[in-house]
């Protein structure tokens, strides 16, 4: 008995421990048979593989969530918006057709890794864990983090010094995040951009930071969040750079190039801008 | 009266129960899963035959003792992670997986369930049935299963009421059950967003679907109780 149990035990751990390590080295493990090669050459022959990957099986799998404008749903159930009209378009380049995939957002770097889907186009805001667990594009388009209070009182709330001792709740591991644990502020995680609102509405929290974009959404007239309001930009507040959105691949994949040839192309010939002005984002879009 | 005829209402109430078929959907068939497979295991956990009673009962240890949505994410990303197959793309493959991980889970369950209602029945019967000849086939279909089946109704219902409500852990891989639809409105969908109130709403559909189950359950109960 004795022995059986700890016999079990020792193999469970095994193979926890065996998820874990793989699950942190993504791309490049050392079981997986498709990696073939020595690290340099390794990487590249998958790079290689990944846009033929694509190719070969006829759709690109474009990972999203429900946000408007970037990716949402018209009447008729098709998905719109700036980022699934481009995504679009970078599928047709490829010669490849398009499909949108709900994923659950706190996973989207197992999605990739597990090739449930080919990439993360979602309004990505550009971050060191993004950037460790992705091959990320360059930057489309700008946002910023802002905070969401009371409408009632939004007076008191109108520079980073009137925040000391304010408790925030963000979205977890969310720019967000960064921004308000960068203030110092007592940061209460959860785990959607929505359900900080909720925290704010329901008094359990004294503020929200979220995107500007979802912010522009979500809160207001109309809403069940009529009662809030943003005040102020941290960004700005802070004097930081902007936030830049970004489109997530697998690691050392060479769809990353070949999107950021294909982002070149659509700017040079206005498609970008056409687009951008479609969904109301030509503020926020980066064309250079 | 005007809110509920409103073009909002409507539209979240089409996403509702869109998502409540795909819930429906999880729910029966894991039970048309479950309520065999359940049988086979409990079969493995009662075998005389040491390694093979051992094996199930680990099966039946590491399922029950490990929380159901590890099983799902588990289930759904390690193998790709391990290059070891893919599952099909779109929410059918998603629909999939999560119905693989309940009938296991549940099928664990299940199996201790029907080993407590075989266990349940004396020995003397079997005994009886031995004296008059029959075969262990014969003593298992006309003299325990009908006794088992009236004894495991009432821990059976618990464990279903149970599978309606677990349904909702499938969102955790973006499979677009009742919850998910509900949870979209606070973020956006079909150019709706910030409203709450569909999440709460969800509520009314488990409570219905869980009152239906459970006065059929009471009606099957009250069938099986011709011993008294």
């Amino acid at each position: 008995m004795k022995k059986f149990l700890s016999l079990a035990l020792a193999l469970t751990m095994c193979a926890s421990l065996a998820a874990c390590s793989n699950g942190a080295s993504s791309s490049g493990n050392t079981s997986g048979s498709e990696s073939t090669s020595g690290s340099g050459a390794g990487s590249s022959s998958q790079a290689e593989s990944d846009m033929q990957y694509v190719k070969d099986k006829g759709t690109l799998v474009v990972g999203i969530t429900n946000f408007e404008p970037m990716d949402y749903q018209d009447a008729d159930g098709n998905w719109i918006g700036f980022d699934a009209d481009m995504a679009k378009a970078f599928a047709e380049s490829l010669g490849v057709k398009v499909e949108f995939q709900e994923i659950n957002w706190d996973y989207k770097v197992m999605e990739l890794n597990a090739k449930n889907i080919d990439c993360v186009w979602n309004g990505m805001t550009i971050n060191d864990e993004v950037k460790a667990a992705m091959s990320v594009s360059d930057p489309y388009c700008l946002n910023a983090q802002v905070l969401v209070v009371p409408a009632d009182k939004a007076d008191q709330f109108q520079s980073v010094e009137d925040l000391e001792g304010l408790t925030v709740a963000v979205e977890s591991g969310s720019a967000g995040e960064d921004a308000a644990e960068a203030l110092g502020l007592t940061t209460v995680p959860v785990q959607k951009q929505s359900d900080t609102l909720m925290e704010v509405s329901a008094g359990t929290s004294d503020a929200a930071v979220i995107d500007l974009l979802m912010a522009g959404a979500m809160i207001g007239e109309g809403t069940s969040y009529a009662d809030l309001t943003y005040t102020l930009n941290l960004n700005e507040a802070q004097g930081l750079e902007s936030e830049e959105y970004g489109v997530g691949f697998r690691q050392g994949s060479d769809l990353t190039e070949a999107y950021n040839e294909f982002w070149a192309s659509a700017v040079a010939d206005g498609s970008a801008l056409e687009t951008a002005n479609t969904y109301g984002v030509q503020e926020s879009v980066i064309l250079e | 009266m005007e809110f509920f005829t409103s073009d909002t209402f409507r539209t979240v109430l089409t996403a509702l129960n869109t998502g409540f078929l795909k819930t429906l959907q999880l729910f029966f068939i894991t039970l048309l899963g479950a309520l065999p497979l359940g049988l086979i295991i409990s079969f493995g956990s009662m075998s005389r035959f040491t390694p093979l009673r051992w094996l199930t009962r680990t099966v039946v240890w590491v399922i029950r003792g490990t929380p159901l949505v590890l099983q799902i994410i588990a289930l759904f990303y390690v193998p790709g992670m391990q290059k070891w197959f893919n599952w099909p793309s779109g929410e059918s493959g998603r629909m999939l997986a999560v119905c693989v991980a309940f009938v296991i889970n549940y099928a664990c369950y299940f199996s201790e369930i029907y080993r407590g209602g075989i266990q349940g029945v004396p020995k003397g019967q079997q005994e009886a049935g031995l004296v008059l000849g029959m075969t262990k086939l014969q003593i298992f279909r006309h003299i325990t299963l009908l006794q088992m089946i009236k004894r495991i109704v009432p821990p059976m219902s618990n464990e279903i009421i149970t599978l309606v409500k677990d349904t909702s852990l499938a969102r955790v891989i973006a499979l677009q059950e009742v919850i998910w639809m509900g949870e979209s409105f606070m973020k956006g969908n079909s150019g709706i967003a910030g409203l709450t109130w569909p999440l709460f709403f969800t509520a009314v559909y488990y409570l219905v679907f869980s009152g239906i189950v459970t006065m059929l359950l009471g009606k099957l109960e009250r069938k099986l109780s011709f011993f008294q």
